[in-house]
């Protein structure tokens, strides 16, 4: 048995020399995806993940983990595998020619226009 | 709490990117030196991932095992604030190996396989952890200088290459300046307490001198292995810098309190603008690392058997239809 | 206003939530799985927390600082119930006092809520949300652990059955009961305790789990008069053992 310098460790009765079974697989059980609110108004944030059985001990997991310290007021969990992504290999489809000005609120330039129409009705 | 990956300087390091692929490589390299992130489910050479898995989950280890010494003290804490504030830094650290071992998660090996490896002794753990925390002020010691140390690492590796361990480390620090502060704090007023309590304090950093002058590692030998892992931003700086940096910041407050350190040739030398000290005992850090430190078979055997009266409960608790796959970021 | 009364109150109440709350952190670092770890170690901290504010409220009407009374106390001077100060044994147990107490703390601070004695109603306002969480979380912890395997069912039930006189202990009248609901300051053990089953048997029912007949409770009573099993003592030298070196030394 060990005897600690931890009244916990020699309380706990261990073996030193103790062996277990190794953690089988899903021992963790899985990872929910946590979002994070900070205040009313915020976006939700992804922060992390957090292992957990089912959804409502994620949700306590997930408040501990991610909003112990500073303001929180709302939290979600979604199951890692229920989300669903676009790869990185094709983060090119992101890319935007620059000639794509109409979707682009610098693409009207209102102003020059009615600038042009001022000066030649002498407005 | 953790000082720097320990990477054995006899592992063979010739082959480390023979068979990538060089196309990849060179774009993977260009990403990097661009100081963009690498993200999961990027390519990356075989080594990176390797190099990455091993440091992380050193890195969790070293936290997990770190609530232990700590932890010898939660029930005896002197009062109530001292009672609160170090359940909250335990437990900080244990949230701390959570987020790392989710980092190392995202790399493709489960969080089962890095606890068995720890636990079965395959894995190491920064060392500084298989010291006993033998009064209060060991534990106060711990907070201000060993976190003082985790935070010079952690701070480089935040600005390293692979996104979710940067992410981590980001909110790692955070809370590590609480550490940091709570443990100046009790040093400071146990040094500036009663001539019991400053002989404790004195006695405690007296003992983890030579642990903290090991937490870096030592001297990083020159290889085309550590130049990789710096290249690619695993290796953030070298085991001596850092060491550097630490005394240069936390020797001149530690004799401000009138504290002496067990090193009669430590000084900053004029000339170099670096510090002088006696070369720790590497033979030393090498025998602990290797298992044969004061409280090595301690703290695994406590790890397995944490594991082992918490497995009712985890069994208890899954479902049918568990299913893990790898986390996201 | 009645101050031996409200004393006695307030040194129960805290006596509790320390020793509680001390018992919780034994399992700081030592959990069943990381985040329950994690979760566990913030009711434990809420717990210390709560009983350092009664403390202070103690030490405003006279009593000794709250780090002197807490730490440098002996055993037979502890008002906790004695639920309190049994060891954790497995997660079993542990997770069964949590839901017992916590449903009855979350009642007894909703009840000071309204407390004549403002102070108390105060500090009962500001820890509801926190109460709230504890409760959450016993009662996710002890539904989920009863449907679990065959071995966890029959834990959770041989728990609940040990558990169940020391938990009805909780509700010890105290000698000035009728001082205190005459002057509104507390609406009394026996209403609380009325409370409190209604609060736990759905989850009880839910959970699959069975109370004792009742004509095997048998409250153990003792700890409000500072009669304690056998475990109080070595907690108590323990919590104090730094302390207690130099009692007037801040730390």
């Amino acid at each position: 048995m060990i005897k600690s310098l931890d009244p916990r460790i020699t309380r706990a009765e261990i073996e030193l020399n103790n062996s277990i079974a190794p953690l089988e697989e899903n021992d963790q059980w899985e990872t929910y995806e946590v979002f994070h609110q900070k205040k009313r108004g915020d976006q939700h944030m992804h922060v992390g993940i957090v292992h957990a059985a089912n959804p409502d001990m994620a949700l306590l997991f997930a408040k501990e983990q991610y909003g112990r310290r500073g303001q929180s007021v709302n939290i979600w969990v979604v199951k890692t595998r229920e989300v669903y992504t676009t790869d990185y290999e094709d983060s090119d489809i992101f890319d935007t020619v620059p000639e794509k000005m109409f979707r682009e609120a610098g693409g009207y330039k209102v102003m020059e226009k009615i600038n042009k129409y001022k000066k030649e009705h002498k407005i | 709490m953790y000082g720097n990956a320990y990477i054995d300087p006899n592992e063979k390091a010739n082959s480390i990117v023979a068979g990538e692929d060089p196309e990849k490589l060179a774009e993977f390299e260009a990403r990097i030196s661009k100081g963009e992130k690498i993200e999961p489910k990027d390519w990356m050479p075989k080594e990176y991932r390797k190099q990455l898995i091993r440091m992380i989950e050193q890195h969790a280890h070293s936290e997990i095992i770190g609530a232990l010494p700590e932890g010898t003290w939660i029930t005896r804490a002197p009062g109530f604030q001292r009672k609160l504030a170090l359940m909250a830094k335990v437990q900080d650290e244990v949230g701390h190996a959570q987020l790392l071992y989710s980092a190392a998660e995202t790399l493709g090996k489960s969080r089962e396989a890095m606890i068995n490896d720890l636990i079965t002794g395959k894995s190491k753990y920064s060392n500084v952890f298989n010291y006993p925390a033998f009064e209060w002020a060991d534990a106060c010691i711990i907070a201000w200088l060993i976190d003082a140390g985790a935070i010079i690492n952690q701070v480089a590796n935040a600005k390293g290459s692979y996104g979710p361990y940067c992410r981590a480390l980001d909110r790692i620090c955070t809370e590590e300046s609480f550490h940091l502060k709570y443990g100046h704090d009790a040093v400071v007023t146990l040094a500036t307490g009663t001539p019991y309590q400053r002989k404790m304090v004195q006695d405690a950093l007296t003992r983890w001198w030579p642990p903290i002058m090991h937490f870096f590692g030592p001297s990083d030998k020159i290889s085309q292995h550590t130049e990789i892992l710096m290249k690619w931003k695993v290796k953030m700086a070298s085991n001596d810098d850092m060491r550097q940096q630490y005394l240069n910041m936390y020797v001149p407050k530690i004799w401000d309190l009138g504290l002496t350190l067990p090193d009669p040739n430590l000084k900053k030398n004029e000339e170099t603008g670096k510090w002088d000290y006696t070369e720790p005992d590497w033979e030393e850090f090498k025998r602990v690392i290797n298992g044969d430190g004061p409280c090595n078979a301690e703290r695994l055997a406590v790890r397995r058997n944490a594991e082992e009266r918490g497995r009712w409960v985890r069994e208890a608790l899954k479902t049918a239809d568990t299913k893990y796959i790898v986390p996201l970021a | 206003m009645n101050t031996p009364a409200i004393k006695e109150l307030l040194y129960k109440m805290a006596d509790d939530l320390l020793i509680i709350g001390h018992r919780h952190s034994e399992w700081t670092g030592l959990g069943p799985i990381l985040e329950e770890d994690i979760s566990f170690s913030s009711m434990a901290q809420d717990k210390i927390g709560q009983s350092q504010a009664l403390f202070q409220l103690l030490h405003q009407l006279g009593e000794p600082d709250a780090d002197t009374n807490a730490f440098t106390r002996n055993a037979n001077q502890f008002y906790n119930a004695q639920f309190a100060e049994l060891p954790n044994e497995e997660y079993d147990f542990s997770t069964v006092r949590h839901f017992l107490y916590d449903h009855a703390d979350q009642l007894r601070f909703e009840m000071l809520a309204h407390s004549s004695y403002e102070p108390l109603a105060k500090l009962a306002r500001k820890v509801k949300g926190e109460l709230k969480y504890h409760v959450f979380h016993a009662n996710t912890w002890m539904v989920k652990l009863a449907q679990g395997t065959e071995e966890s069912k029959a834990r959770m039930q041989t728990a609940l059955s040990n558990a169940w006189n020391y938990a009805l202990g909780m509700f010890e009248e105290s000698k000035f009961e009728k001082e205190l609901i005459a002057a509104k300051i507390f609406e009394g053990e026996a209403a609380l305790k009325t409370k409190w089953i209604q609060a736990i048997t759905p989850f009880i029912e839910k959970a699959g789990l069975k109370l004792p007949p009742e004509k095997e409770w048998n409250p153990v009573y003792g700890g409000r008069k500072n009669f304690h099993t056998e475990h109080l003592d070595p907690l108590v030298k323990e919590m104090g053992e730094v302390f207690r070196v130099e009692p007037a030394s801040q730390w």
